[in-house]
Order: C-alpha cells, then sequence, then structure tokens
C-alpha cells in the first residue's frame, strides 16, 4: 500500500503498532511464546488493519479485572519507546512541543489512515502554556484510557516538565492537559 | 541558593532562601512525584490484583488438572485389569507337556505385547506372541481386536499358515485403517516337532548345544494380504524353544549398544540343561544390568518338551 493513497479501510502504521506491541511486552501484559508471536508479526514498514490493533486493546482489555491503570501504563509506555527509540527525538525537543505536534491532527494523521468517520480526529483544540492547560479533541476509535496515556508519555519524555497529568471526567472525547 | 543547589547539598534548612520562581518549580516537582507514584501505585495495584486472579485461576487448574488425571488413572487401572484378563493364566494342560516360563512386562499401565496359549481344531497345543506397533491405551485395543479375531480363526483353520493368513486377511482392512500392524510369531506343537509361522517376531530353538534361529521373513499382520510360510523344526525332550519380541533385543545400553538377539540365544543356550524357569530368570538378570532404561514392552517366553 503507498502512502498517498487513501485505504478504504482504516488502518495504522507499523511503528505505531509496534510501540504499542512492545509496550505490552515490556509491560509484561503478554509474555512467553505469545510475545515472541506478537512482536514477529509486525513489520515497521507495513500498515496494518486497525482491527489488528483492536484485537490487542480487546486482549488486554480481557486480561485485567481492573484495566485502567494498565491502560494508562501501556499508552505512558508507547510514547516512552517513541521518544527514546523511535523518531520522537527528532520531533520534538520539549513537552509542550509534543502537544502543538497534535494541531490539525498532524501527529494522529501520520500512524493511522483510512476514511475520516472510522479514524477521527486528535487535534489540539486550547493551549495555554502561562495556566500549563491544554485540551485535545478526540474522536479516533482508539481507547481514550490510552490516549490519556499516550498524551502523559509524549510530553513528559522530553524530560523538560515536573508535572503532567490528563484527565477527561467530564467528557471522554476531550482530553485535558495539565502541565508544568 | 538555587533549588539544584538545595537539593545537591541535601541541605533542608537552607529552602527560605529559594527563590520564588523555585519555590514553584519545587511545588510541581512534589506534584509530579505524587501524580507518577499515584500512577505507578494503581498500575502496580492492577497489575497485583491480576496476578491474585491468575494463581486462583491456575490452582483451579491444577485442581481440575488432578481430577482428571485421577479419572484417567482410574481407566488406566481398568485397562490393565482387562488387558491382564485377557493374557493367558491357567494352563494345565500346556504344563502337562511344558515346562515354561513367561516374562511380560507392558512399559506403561498397558501396552501392545499379546501371547497366548491356544487348543486347535485338530487338538495340537500352540503359542502365538504378538508386537503390535506403538505403545499405551490404542495398542492395547488392537491387541484385545486381535484376540477376538483369532478366537474366530481357531474356530475356521488349524494349521499355523493358515491362521495366520485368515488372521491376516480379516483384519488387515482396520489395521491398515488405524495404521498400525503387528508382528507374528505362531508356533503350534506335535508328537516331536513344530511348526511356526514368523512375520517380524523372534524365536530360538536350542537343540543339542546348537542354535536355530527362526525364519523371520514374512511380513507383519496389517501390511497387506500375502501368503505366509511354514516351517518345521523337530522338538524333543529337553529341546528349548524362545520366543520373544524386540522390547529385550532392542534395548541399548548407556554407550549405544543393542542388547541384541546374539547375546541373547548365547544366554539361552549356555543355560539350556537349567529349568525354563532358570534360563528364564538368567537372561532377565543379564538384561538387567545391560540395559539403560526399558524403552518397549517386552515378552520372552522359554518352553522345553516335558519327557513322556
Amino acid at each position: 500500500m503507498s502512502d498517498e493513497s487513501e485505504p478504504s479501510e482504516p488502518v495504522v502504521h507499523g511503528a505505531l503498532m509496534a510501540g504499542f506491541a512492545q509496550a505490552c511486552v515490556n509491560l509484561n501484559i503478554v509474555a512467553g511464546r505469545r510475545a515472541t508471536a506478537l512482536l514477529a508479526d509486525i513489520d515497521m514498514g507495513r500498515w496494518f488493519p486497525l482491527a489488528k490493533w483492536m484485537e490487542i486493546e480487546r486482549m488486554v482489555g480481557e486480561s485485567y479485572a481492573n484495566v485502567e491503570p494498565i491502560r494508562l501504563k501501556l499508552g505512558i509506555e508507547m510514547m516512552t519507546l517513541w521518544y527514546h527509540h523511535g523518531p520522537g527525538k527528532a520531533l520534538i525537543h520539549r513537552g509542550a512541543d509534543f502537544l502543538h505536534f497534535q494541531t490539525g491532527s498532524h501527529g494522529i494523521a501520520s500512524v493511522i489512515r483510512g476514511p475520516r468517520e472510522v479514524v477521527g480526529s486528535f487535534d489540539l483544540a486550547e493551549f495555554d502554556s502561562g495556566r500549563g492547560h491544554a485540551v485535545i479533541r478526540s474522536s479516533t476509535p482508539f481507547d481514550k484510557t490510552i490516549e490519556c496515556g499516550v498524551l502523559i508519555g509524549g510530553v513528559m519524555a522530553p524530560g523538560d516538565l515536573y508535572y503532567v497529568d490528563v484527565t477527561n471526567d467530564g467528557d471522554p472525547n476531550r482530553l485535558v492537559v495539565e502541565f508544568h | 541558593m538555587t533549588l539544584d543547589e538545595i537539593l545537591q547539598g541535601r541541605d533542608p534548612d537552607r529552602l527560605s532562601e529559594l527563590s520564588r520562581e523555585d519555590m514553584h518549580r519545587l511545588f510541581w516537582m512534589y506534584k509530579g512525584l505524587l501524580k507518577r507514584v499515584e500512577r505507578d501505585t494503581a498500575y502496580w495495584q492492577a497489575t497485583n490484583d491480576n496476578l491474585r486472579t491468575a494463581y486462583e485461576r491456575l490452582d483451579e487448574q491444577e485442581r481440575e488438572l488432578a481430577r482428571a488425571y485421577q479419572t484417567i488413572r482410574q481407566d488406566l487401572e481398568i485397562a490393565q485389569q482387562v488387558q491382564h484378563a485377557l493374557l493367558p493364566k491357567d494352563h494345565p494342560e500346556m504344563l502337562a507337556r511344558f515346562e515354561f516360563s513367561v516374562y511380560h512386562k507392558q512399559m506403561t499401565e498397558v501396552g501392545g505385547d499379546y501371547y497366548d496359549f491356544y487348543r486347535l481344531r485338530d487338538g495340537s497345543h500352540a503359542i502365538g506372541v504378538f508386537d503390535i506397533s506403538g505403545h499405551g491405551v490404542s495398542a492395547a485395543l488392537i491387541m484385545a481386536y486381535l484376540k477376538a479375531q483369532l478366537v474366530q480363526t481357531m474356530e475356521q483353520v488349524s494349521r499355523p499358515r493358515d491362521i495366520v493368513e485368515y488372521l491376516n486377511n480379516a483384519t488387515v482392512g482396520f489395521l491398515r485403517e488405524v495404521r498400525r500392524y503387528a508382528t507374528v510369531n505362531f508356533v503350534a506343537f506335535g508328537e516331536r516337532t513344530f511348526r511356526y509361522v514368523c512375520g517380524g517376531g523372534y524365536g530360538v530353538l536350542i537343540r543339542g548345544g546348537e542354535v536355530h534361529t527362526f525364519n523371520k521373513g514374512d511380513p507383519f499382520i496389517g501390511l497387506r494380504r500375502r501368503a505366509y510360510s511354514e516351517y518345521e523344526l523337530p522338538f524333543e525332550t529337553g529341546d528349548v524353544l524362545a520366543l520373544y519380541t524386540d522390547g529385550m533385543v532392542e534395548a541399548q545400553d548407556s554407550a549405544g549398544a543393542d542388547y541384541s538377539t546374539r547375546r541373547l540365544h548365547e544366554l539361552v543356550r549356555s543355560n539350556a540343561e537349567l529349568p525354563a524357569g532358570q534360563i528364564l530368570q538368567r537372561c532377565l538378570d543379564d538384561y538387567g544390568q545391560f540395559r539403560r532404561v526399558d524403552a518397549d514392552d517386552i515378552t520372552l517366553i522359554v518352553l522345553r518338551r516335558r519327557a513322556a
């Protein structure tokens, strides 16, 4: 599949899939032969059906009685890997850069493609550096707690901020970032 | 005094010297740490809960496995009793004519070695020794099937060659379907001789200090329809006959050498003057010292014709 074509089915970039899978392995959510099979199955240069991502999300959900803290940690771990072992360090230099990177769904568009009504958006809606406040509007098909973890991990990764928290208590699709 | 200098010097008394900006940094640093601890605590709590649940599931699965194992054990014990019941026990008519001793050991609770004593339609006595391919329950089921087929066969024919051919023709379809076969060694005794059919089985006659090895070139039972050959050898008072399956002679020592037919035959020959039971025991003692571990079912029958 070429990068220029618009796929009829939603697809996720292999690098994101690999980060997600590696985070699952690092956190021992999958282990042993299942871990080897999961990682062996993912080619960083390919695009994968969104269904494969959802399958891993489902597997994580079924593995834990209290899954929310795990999902949050998974998102953080993913972005830690992305920053320290992936392209992250070349793209952002400060925690706030990660938030700006989401402007116009720029970040999400590089890792998920397909019909807009399915892939949705992940867009920086508000940003106030003085107050340490930002809002991301998300309508992606991904789990929202994992997305909270992604924001925490992405903003924390450069190491210039002391405090980061993301909440979406009132509206699951409105991710409120507090950073200092 | 900056926050970094205070932190490096580990001197909390000088916190009051911090600037407003550094106080803010310290505040968010502390809040950030608390938040991290909160997230990590929640994560480890969830992981711990999950571990506890996994252990509970593991315990339950272990109990289920133990129950299943117990059921299988009981079934295997019953199967062992059934198989044992299928083997010959009292043989007063054979004992009147022959002095003999039998060693029969299955690798597991049940197995594929099978022997039996028969009274043929013409009144003569016979022995059959079979080794069904494979081990365990499936081989034992085939053994029970062969025994049933042999009972029917005996009602139809009485020459060893005819018996084996009839048995092979009656069972080849089924055995091929279940991908199994059996070696056969069938011996029928006359007044001063015996006739035998041997397809993959093992037999040796010791007569006058000489070793006469069975011709075992006929096919196994269950491979294809084919005619079998029948051979006749003299068998008089004092002669010793040993029939066995491959379990003993193919067993290996720690260096990987086979026990071998030659070693067993020489042992039978050199002890041929002893009673059958002692010959068999000498063989077992020698085998016990040789082999590293049993690798197959074992059957060994030593038989001597009594004086008339």
